[in-house]
């Protein structure tokens, strides 16, 4: 087969060619300059060629599995948190062209773009609703990962950057959270803080450094503005590429080691390879194969079903970013981002809620100071962290709920079910006082 | 001959792994000792020295202007001057248990946050508070005005004994 590849095409040798001519050439000279092959592949190669040799998309392979894009392999979770990530990151900068982190400014800022600023209202609701949504996702996907035992064995270390992704997505919305100056901000960061107090040793430090001052004020204002848009995105930014790299490198999405019927293409009789390819006789030659000590090619075995990853996985991907952003916009135009009166340090509302997510962190420093705030929830960081190499065998991975790992899937969701209640609680069932309410 | 010459050569290649080595792990950690050093410098710069915020130590007029048993709340400053007799005091409102300000009322204390409790001593009744309110020194200036100084903490039942 002749290969169709766009030619490559250098100034032409000996005989200048008119200068019209060369004129009329050069739209397409710099076209070839900036994109290597036709937009369109045409073939096999050409599909391969686009994924691989293109900047953005190189992180892919040229070929993945047809297990890895069904719907219910991953739900497309990852994926998602990922395009809420940009999605954040393209409206944060846009946010920051009117935003100015001062108490005196930030809160007018505020009503500047729900009212002043054309656009501005949807912009700061989609960052807002984003960014909720990106630390249910990461857990979703988190929950997703251990339940198929995606992060044994060799994906250990990925899902630990995973558990560190996801510890900076809670503290990159926390830092977010206190930007409008209003009063669910001060007070929600006020006692969010807090809790950090109740660390041993380090607790009073903690807070202090964080907040520049002994109180929430100009200083912890700014220290948040920094930290929210450019130390921990750029952490971000390096640790997601990491992550993304450590799929590949641990070969692809987690999946069971004998594939189902319907995910290979079985092997045609006459393909049959005799399985005895190296019988160990007396005086025989052996080739390489036989003798280097790794796994030998798998002859014979059925191959797994491979589609191009263009179109079949960036089609995908695409389909999914329209999706988010489908879902944010409406999202964005049906419900406005809370903003309430500006922070007025001296009247704090009754009750004081920290951000939602660390609800279930507050209803637990309700009963006992120190273990809810911060024993516990160190305990459950550490199991997180830990929990690949708790694993001591091999099994189950890429499977929903295999049944040999029900112990440790049951253990899992216990603790999830634990943290959800704990935040249901202290989001709904929590009145004046911090007094059990029934929302209803 | 030819095995000693080995012998030799290998003794030479020793030494000069010793000292190759020894170079490699000293450099090695001087940097790290460096880095080590650069990251508490950038810790501590982090931790300020100067805070920004309103005064700590703040005047509150003269002792006259507080009748005998009378109690101020001082929302801004987060704090109630208390006059009892002769005998001046500054307790804090920022509830321990997570910073909100508390309300002073004719028993003591509550926070409204999360239903902590204070009697008057700013010690806890009821509620999550797991300590009692602070109280902060007062002092009296040359000019015979009041100060707190709310870096100072010191023990509840402190007073600041004025004349009459």
């Amino acid at each position: 087969m002749s290969v169709d590849r766009v030619p490559e095409k250098p100034l032409p040798e000996g005989d200048k060619p008119g200068l019209i001519s060369s004129l009329k050439q050069m739209p397409t000279r710099i076209y070839h300059s900036i994109f290597r092959y036709r937009p369109v592949p045409q073939n096999e190669l050409e599909q391969a060629q686009a994924v691989a040799d293109n900047f953005f998309f190189h992180i892919h392979s040229a070929k993945v599995r047809e297990r890895s894009l069904k719907l219910k392999t991953t739900f497309g979770l990852g994926m998602l948190t990922l395009n809420v990530f940009l999605i954040l990151c393209a409206t944060g900068v846009l946010l920051m062209f009117y935003y100015v982190p001062s108490p005196d400014e930030a809160y007018e800022r505020m009503q500047d773009l729900n009212g002043a600023v054309f656009f501005g209202r949807f912009l700061r609701n989609v960052h807002r609703w984003a960014a909720e949504a990106m630390v249910v996702l990461a857990v979703l996907h988190m929950m997703r990962v251990f339940l198929t035992g995606a992060h044994k064995s060799p994906r250990e270390w990925n899902w630990v950057l995973g558990v560190v992704l996801l510890l900076l997505t809670l503290f990159m919305s926390f830092t977010g959270y206190l930007l409008p100056w209003d009063q669910l901000a001060y007070w929600a960061v006020t006692v969010g803080t807090a809790i950090a107090k109740y660390a041993p040793l380090i607790g009073e430090d903690l807070r202090y450094v964080l907040l520049g001052a002994d109180e929430v004020g100009g200083e912890a204002l700014i220290r948040f503005y920094v930290l929210h848009v450019a130390v921990l995105p750029a952490i971000m930014f390096a640790l997601i590429g990491w992550h993304f790299w450590r799929i590949r490198k641990d070969g692809g999405l987690a999946r069971p080691t004998t594939p189902q019927k319907n995910e290979v293409t079985p092997v045609t009789p006459d393909e049959q390879p005799e399985y005895d390819r190296f019988p160990k006789t007396e005086g025989k030659t052996y080739g390489l194969m036989a003798v280097i000590p790794i796994r030998t090619p798998q002859t014979g075995a059925d191959v797994e079903k491979q589609v191009h990853s263009w179109p079949s996985a960036l089609g995908r991907e695409l389909v999914l970013f329209v999706i988010t952003l489908l879902a944010l916009s409406l999202a964005a135009i049906v419900w406005d981002a809370p903003l309430e009166g500006p922070a007025d340090p001296s009247h704090p509302p009754n009750p004081a809620k920290a951000p939602w997510y660390f609800l279930g962190l507050q209803e637990m420093v309700a009963y006992d100071a120190f273990w809810g705030g911060i024993g516990i929830p160190t305990i459950f960081v550490l199991l997180a962290f830990v929990a690949p190499y708790l694993e001591r065998r091999k099994g189950g991975e890429g499977v929903w709920f295999h049944p040999s790992r029900s112990a440790a899937n049951w253990t899992f969701l216990s603790i999830m079910l634990l943290l959800t209640v704990l935040t249901i609680i202290g989001t709904f069932f929590r009145g004046e006082n911090w007094d059990f309410v029934v929302p209803w | 001959m030819n095995r000693l010459e080995h012998l030799e050569d290998d003794r030479a290649g020793a030494v000069k792994k010793t000292r190759r080595s020894f170079i490699s792990w000293f450099s090695v950690g001087a940097l790290a000792v460096c880095a080590g050093v650069m990251t508490l410098f950038n810790l501590i710069f982090l931790k300020p020295r100067v805070s920004q915020g309103a005064a700590s130590k703040f005047r509150i007029g003269k002792p006259e202007n507080y009748a005998s048993g009378s109690v101020v709340e001082m929302k801004e400053a987060k704090v109630v001057v208390r006059r009892d007799g002769n005998r001046i005091a500054a307790i804090s409102t920022i509830c321990t248990h997570l910073g909100c300000t508390v309300n002073s009322t004719d028993v003591g204390f509550e926070c409204p946050c999360h239903g902590s409790i204070y009697d008057l001593q700013g010690d806890v009744v009821a509620g999550p508070a797991p300590e009692p309110l602070a109280w902060y020194r007062v002092g009296l200036t040359p000019s015979g005005e009041l100060e707190i100084d709310k870096q100072s903490v010191v023990d509840a039942g402190t007073y600041l004994e004025v004349e009459a």
